[in-house]
This record gives C-alpha cells, sequence and structure tokens, in this order.
C-alpha cells in the first residue's frame, strides 16, 4: 500500500501531535536516566492509538502494509523529538530482518506481535569491535542433539538489548553467518546496559552462554539477511537524522530572529546568516537523499542499494553538520546541560557511527557503484 | 501526484521534441580514450563558430516559438502561451532529456529576465516592437547593469543619462555584460538624480544595441575565452518612450529583473561538464591514472558522489512536484549552489587524481583537458548571484532571517 502526498501529511501531523505530547524534552530527559529508557504505557499507546509498530508489516502477519515512504516520516517524527522507545530496534532492525529471511513460519510466528506492538525485538549482530558486517561474526551457534540449536559468544552495541522480548541474533555456524531467535527469559542469557554517548539510545551488551535458539531462515544466509537489513535500516536511519537535522535548523533559525548582540538581531549578521543557510543546504539534501532511498526501496527499484548508501551518508553528515552549527548559533547557552543542544549533538554523533561510520559507508558506496 | 493538466502538457511537449530532434546521448559513460575529451564549461570558439553556435540557438528558439513553446508564459496577445511558470520549469525539465541546441545566449538573460521586465514596464508600441522579436529569436537582449563600481551592489551605478527634449543622453561604462556582443537590445540602468537617495535616482532604458555611441569591447576571461563584455556608452541619445517605468523610478524596474531570474532546474549535468559528475567517468579516470586503490582518494570520491547523488535526487524530487502542478521550494536554490559546489570540488578531486598531468599536457586523452574546467570553477561560485548573495537570500527568504542593518555610510547617502 502506498499513502498519497495528503495521506502522508495527515500521517506526519498525528505522529507529530502525538509524540509533541507524550515526548516533550522533559520527558526525554527523564526517560534517558531511567530504566528501561522507555515508558511502555506510552509505547502502548503508539500501538494502539497510531499503529505504528505495524505501519509496515505486510497485511498477512498482522501490520498495516505499508513502505518505508510511511515509516520514514514516523522517523522524521520521532528523530525531530528524540523519542525515547525501542521502534527503530522492533520495526527497522527485527522486523525487516524476519522478513528478508524469506522464512514464512519464523514471520507468521514472530510478526503478528510485532505489529501489534505486543512483542519488542532486536537485532544483535555486532561484538566488542562495532562492526556490523557478518563476516566479523564470531558468536557461534551448533545443534544441541535434539534438533534444536544453542548460541554462544557475545554481542555488544545491541539496541533495547536489555529490554526486548525477541532477540534475533547472527550467529556462525559450519555455512556461515546465520539468524536465530532467542526468546527473552531463555537461560543462559545476560544483558547488562551499555554506557551510551546518546542515552536516548539503550543499548546493552548480551552474553549467550548455551543458549537455546531458533534458526531463523537457511544457514549460511546471515550475509545476505544483512545486507538487505542494512539498506534498509540505514535509510530508517536517515530518515530520523533528518528530521533530527531539521529541527536543529529550526531552532537555530528562532534563535537567530530573536537573540539580539551588538543592538541587533544575531541573524543579522552575514557570519550567523551563512551558517544557518549551509545548515539549510545540508537538510534540505537530507531530506531529499532519505525519501528519494524510501521511495526506490517501495518500488523494489534496482537503484536502491546506491540510493541507501547515499541516505546515509548524506544524512549522517547533514545531522553532525546541524547539530553542532546549534551549539554556536546559541553560543554559550547552546553548552550546558540544560539547553536540548547536547542531546542532538550526543544523537548525531552516535547515528553516524552506529553502523560502521563513515570510512564504511563510503566503501559501502564505491561498492555499490561498482567502483 | 501527477496531475492530469501537467501530464498533458508534458507530453505534448514531448511529442513536439520527438518530432524535431534526437534524445541526447549519455555523457556520463565512457569509454576511456574514445570521443571528445572536452571540458568547457565556458565556450571559447573562434568567431566564425561563435556565429554558427549563435545561429543554431535562434534557429532553435524560432521553432520552438512556432510550436507554442518559445514563450510558456506569456500573454497570448504579445505571442506567448499563457501558462503557468510551473510549465515552463516542466517544459525545460522534459527538454534536457534532448540534444537541443544551447540557447543561453537568448534565453539565460533576454527571455529569462528583461522579457518580463518589458512586458511590466514598456510602452504598448515597445511591447509589440520587441516581444514577439525577442521570443522568436530574432532579437537578443543584454543587462546593461554592473559597472565597475557597482557589482552586488547595482543602486551605486553612475553611468548618467540627462533630459534633452524628447531624448535622453547617457554617458557611462557597463562591465561583466554578457551577450552583449550579440545584443540587438540593451536594458540600462542610469543615473538620473544623483541628489536623491541612491536607490530613488535611478531610472531604466532599453537601448538598441546599434545606436551611435554603444561600444561593446569582449573582456578576456581567466579561463582565456571572453563571454563577457565591457560596453561603452557615449553620447548615447535614446527617446523617452524607449524609458521604462517613472522617471528616477528605475530601481522597480531592476527588481523585476533580478526576480525573473530564471530557476535551473533540469538543465543541470547537462553538457560535456556531465563526465565530471558521473561516477562511471571519475573511476574511469582512477583506472587510467592507477591511483584505483588509494585510499585517501576513495575516500574522497565517495564523499563527492554522496553530494552528487543527494543533489540528483533534489532535483529528481522537485521535477516530481512540477509534474503534480506544484512549484518547487527551496530546493531549486539550492540545487543550483551545488551544482557549483560539486563541480569545483570534482575539479579539484581530479587535480590531485592526475597530479602534474594537469599542470602540463603530455598529450594524454582525458588528462589536461580537465584544466577546462579547472579554470572555470571559480566564476560558477560568483556568476547569477555569489555564494554569499545566494545564502543571504535562502537565509532571508527561506529562513526569515532579518536583513542586514543599512551603515551608518549608506544612511547619511538616503536621509
Amino acid at each position: 500500500m502506498t499513502a498519497d502526498e495528503s495521506e502522508l501529511r495527515e500521517l506526519r501531523a498525528s505522529v507529530r501531535e502525538f509524540l509533541e505530547a507524550k515526548s516533550p524534552e522533559e520527558a526525554v530527559r527523564k526517560l534517558m536516566e531511567s530504566e528501561p529508557r522507555f515508558d511502555p504505557a506510552v509505547w502502548s499507546q503508539a500501538a494502539d492509538q497510531l499503529r505504528l509498530p505495524g505501519l509496515a508489516i505486510p497485511e498477512e502477519y498482522g501490520g498495516d502494509g505499508f513502505g518505508l515512504v510511511e515509516v520514514g516520516v514516523v522517523l522524521e517524527e520521532m528523530g525531530r523529538t528524540l523519542f525515547c522507545a525501542p521502534f527503530f530496534a522492533t520495526v527497522l532492525l527485527a522486523a525487516q530482518a524476519l522478513l528478508a529471511s524469506g522464512d514464512g513460519d519464523a514471520c507468521a510466528r514472530l510478526l503478528p506481535g510485532i505489529a501489534a506492538g505486543r512483542t519488542t525485538a532486536t537485532l544483535a549482530v555486532a561484538e566488542d569491535h562495532g562492526s556490523w558486517d557478518p563476516a566479523m561474526v564470531s558468536a557461534r551457534a551448533v545443534l544441541d542433539g535434539d534438533g534444536g540449536w544453542t548460541v554462544r559468544g557475545r554481542k555488544c552495541f545491541v539496541l533495547d538489548g536489555t529490554t526486548a522480548d525477541l532477540i534475533l541474533v547472527v550467529a556462525r555456524t559450519v555455512a556461515g553467518p546465520t539468524l536465530f531467535a532467542v526468546e527473552r527469559d531463555a537461560t543462559g542469557l545476560a544483558a547488562e546496559p551499555m554506557q551510551t554517548l546518546d542515552a536516548t539510545r539503550a543499548m546493552a551488551r548480551l552474553t549467550l552462554d548455551a543458549v537455546p535458539a531458533t534458526l531463523v531462515g537457511t544457514q549460511g544466509a546471515g550475509g545476505r539477511i544483512m545486507a538487505k537489513v542494512l539498506d534498509i535500516a540505514s535509510v530508517g536511519l536517515a530518515a530520523e537524522q533528518a528530521g533530527g537535522a531539521r529541527r536543529c535548523l529550526e531552532a537555530s533559525a528562532d534563535y537567530a530572529r530573536v537573540r539580539h548582540q551588538f543592538g541587533r538581531p544575531i541573524g543579522s549578521f552575514q557570519a550567523v546568516k551563512h551558517k544557518c543557510a549551509d545548515m539549510l543546504v545540508q537538510v534540505e539534501l537530507a531530506e531529499a537523499a532519505s525519501r528519494e532511498a524510501a521511495r526506490l526501496a517501495d518500488e523494489d527499484s534496482p537503484d536502491f542499494p546506491v540510493a541507501a548508501a547515499v541516505a546515509h551518508a548524506c544524512c549522517s553528515r547533514a545531522y553532525m553538520l546541524a547539530a553542532m552549527e546549534t551549539i554556536q548559533v546559541h553560543g554559550g547557552i547552546g553548552f550546558t546541560w540544560e539547553h536540548p543542544a547536547h542531546l542532538y549533538f550526543r544523537r548525531a554523533k552516535s547515528s553516524q557511527l552506529l553502523f560502521g561510520g563513515p570510512a564504511v559507508y563510503h566503501e559501502r558506496l564505491l561498492d555499490r557503484l561498482g567502483i | 501526484m501527477e496531475s492530469d493538466d501537467m501530464q498533458d502538457f508534458a507530453a505534448e511537449a514531448r511529442r513536439f521534441l520527438d518530432a524535431h530532434v534526437a534524445k541526447a546521448p549519455d555523457r556520463t559513460a565512457v569509454t576511456w580514450g574514445e570521443g571528445d575529451d572536452s571540458m568547457a564549461y565556458f565556450s571559447s570558439l573562434p568567431p566564425d563558430e561563435e556565429r554558427e553556435f549563435v545561429q543554431r540557438a535562434r534557429e532553435w528558439q524560432r521553432i520552438r516559438y512556432e510550436n507554442g513553446f518559445g514563450w510558456i508564459t506569456g500573454p497570448v496577445e504579445y505571442g506567448g502561451r499563457g501558462l503557468t511558470p510551473v510549465h515552463d520549469l516542466l517544459y525545460d525539465a522534459v527538454e534536457s532529456e534532448y540534444d537541443v541546441a544551447d540557447t543561453g545566449v537568448l534565453s539565460v538573460i533576454g527571455l529569462g529576465m528583461i522579457g518580463p521586465t518589458i512586458l511590466a514596464h514598456a510602452q504598448p508600441h515597445i511591447k509589440d516592437r520587441w516581444l514577439p522579436a525577442m521570443y522568436r529569436g530574432d532579437a537578443i537582449a543584454c543587462q546593461l547593469f554592473s559597472e565597475p563600481g557597482a557589482g552586488s551592489d547595482l543602486a551605486s551605478v553612475t553611468t548618467r543619462a540627462v533630459r534633452e527634449g524628447e531624448d535622453w543622453v547617457l554617458n557611462g561604462q557597463k562591465v561583466w555584460t554578457s551577450v552583449a556582443q550579440h545584443s540587438q537590445i540593451g536594458l540600462a540602468l542610469t543615473r538620473t538624480n544623483p541628489d536623491a537617495p541612491k536607490h530613488r535616482g535611478i531610472t531604466a532604458f532599453l537601448v538598441p544595441m546599434d545606436t551611435p555611441g554603444v561600444e561593446v569591447r569582449p573582456l578576456r576571461q581567466m579561463t582565456g575565452g571572453a563571454d563577457f563584455n565591457e560596453v561603452f556608452l557615449t553620447d548615447v541619445r535614446i527617446p523617452d518612450d524607449h524609458r521604462l517605468g517613472e522617471v528616477d523610478g528605475g530601481w522597480t524596474v531592476a527588481l523585476t529583473t533580478l526576480m525573473n531570474e530564471r530557476a535551473t532546474v533540469g538543465s543541470e549535468g547537462v553538457g560535456p561538464v556531465a563526465a565530471a559528475l558521473s561516477p562511471d567517468h571519475l573511476s574511469a579516470l582512477m583506472r587510467a591514472t592507477w591511483t584505483w586503490d588509494d585510499r585517501a582518494l576513495r575516500a574522497r570520491l565517495a564523499e563527492l558522489l554522496v553530494d552528487v547523488l543527494a543533489t540528483e535526487h533534489l532535483n529528481a524530487r522537485a521535477l516530481r512536484k512540477l509534474r503534480g502542478g506544484i512549484a518547487p521550494g527551496p530546493e531549486m536554490s539550492v540545487s543550483k549552489l551545488m551544482y557549483g559546489q560539486n563541480l569545483t570540488r570534482a575539479a579539484h578531486f581530479v587535480s590531485d587524481v592526475l597530479g602534474p598531468r594537469i599542470i602540463a599536457d603530455t598529450g594524454q586523452w582525458g588528462t589536461y583537458a580537465w584544466t577546462e574546467l579547472l579554470l572555470a570553477t571559480p566564476a560558477l561560485r560568483i556568476l547569477g548571484g555569489t555564494e554569499e548573495i545566494m545564502k543571504n537570500i535562502l537565509a532571508e527568504r527561506v529562513l526569515g532571517l532579518p536583513k542586514e542593518p543599512a551603515t551608518p555610510a549608506a544612511k547619511e547617502v538616503r536621509s
């Protein structure tokens, strides 16, 4: 299903209204210092009132069957407010991994709970080195003798890793990297929260000590699944980054219009004006790159993998620039704990490096272009 | 989001273009060592080829006009089509897919900026005389605005116009005048009242370029070519009916011209320099120069391509808006800014790939040719409004930031 322009506007308006009510700055600040780092009541409302978790899950699995364009609108809005919720891990990582696995049984078993907002989920790939490249995975899975599997190893940087009900784990078998499903209460699973640069995004370290697991998809398919998931997740992340960058630009322009120094609004000084114009250029490019990539994904276009790499690189840079310049435009006040600018700075830097950072995504782009 | 009206119009444009011209060749694919390796952004043609170039532009403009695409936004009584600016932009975008003659010599300044100014401010018989001629490709127009002492600050012009009976006599010097050497008319800003505040003492005139006393001298630019001119006005006698707007009210006329600076979506990435922004071309260059696996260069190539491809996405989205009948917003200005920056970065990236091969000609295909683009890049940050002016416009018109207050000196002049 594809929403037309006016439906997208309505979706944006209702998500914005919801987030402004449920995720004001005070709420974000409170949640980023609590455990879990989201409000289960608000998450339920997002599921029940707005049906957000199931927005892009196919109808046959209990979702509404929309695509990345619609999810992109939601993520732009979440990025604006730094909404603390297990949305990204559940919908952009776990649900997309299940869909990419092509495992109809696993999808039928696991996706309806995700779509309804009853199950939160995540994807555990990176280990101590932080790479999302499945070739770098050292966690291992072995058959336990009764036809089941057990997984052994450590995972790091697992989004919402202490709270997710369902954890999809990439582990190595003799056939290569492979996807497995692990339940939160499985024996041998331990999770500890990591201290994070961006406190609004929870991450955990997992220790898996012969944890019972279910094979998802086929053995050795982990590389193919992860290539697809990373493209979709990085476009989702790009949308979130574009939304955050737009919010920074708006805050800077608002402040530059009203803050007076030397007898005039600081926005009338060309140096400040040009900073804001540079941010505008980056934000416009970021929105175009992320929205266009989402459109190409939904059309199943062969241009999508290149566009996904462009979106991730472009939006990472745009958000970082916007977050840095926001502090600069606000001067000393922008450097205080009380001002929200640092929350955006932290989110921007953390998002830029989440899947490996510029060196990784630049080679990824060149690879997709055949260079 | 395609609107029916826009779809019909685009289809009609396509039928017209299919009947008259071929599709544009793909200039981004490359077989190393084959074909033309020109990287010229500015033409620097010998005079006879330059005349042919202008002739081809006029010919194509005439065919456009006779088929209803020469003046899409113009009023029907003066030979226009009576449609919206969105139709105009959509036509340009469709036409960019075809291999048509470059009509910039007529359109950028004459049809895009001076035509609408004449329409808004000239007397009816002047409109009858010049508008159809311009849009048919018969008359080329130039802008006699800039002066040695008045570039971005146009209100500082000092060329004098003094009333003598039914005529005005103009004296002064203009500069940076594109296409003056080919023009039949020019729109001149002159100072008619030196005692008034500087914006209020200016009057605009339409100057037939064959009037005695008008002298056009080519101005050689850093690429070696001469796209601009100096224009000297010595006792140039212009009848009062060639005045546009009120006496001392020329600033309003100038603003009409500046506001009509045409948006450029769809025309970007065409021409020989498209190769400079093409992943295939740039990677072929790296292979040919054995810099393929240089990690630092690869990282820079990736950064450059991110901007090039994101700018393409911006243009694609603007085009989709146009097809839906919606005028694009700031993305057009952003696109223009990025186009110049992308070409500049591409030229400097390639310089680093080529190394010494760009400082002296080894005769190797596709190497020293890049000097043509390299030398054009500073102009890309100046022409059509400097980068600084463009950024001011984005900040003030899109973000609503306040204007720079007038300096004490400017206040004195006004009071």
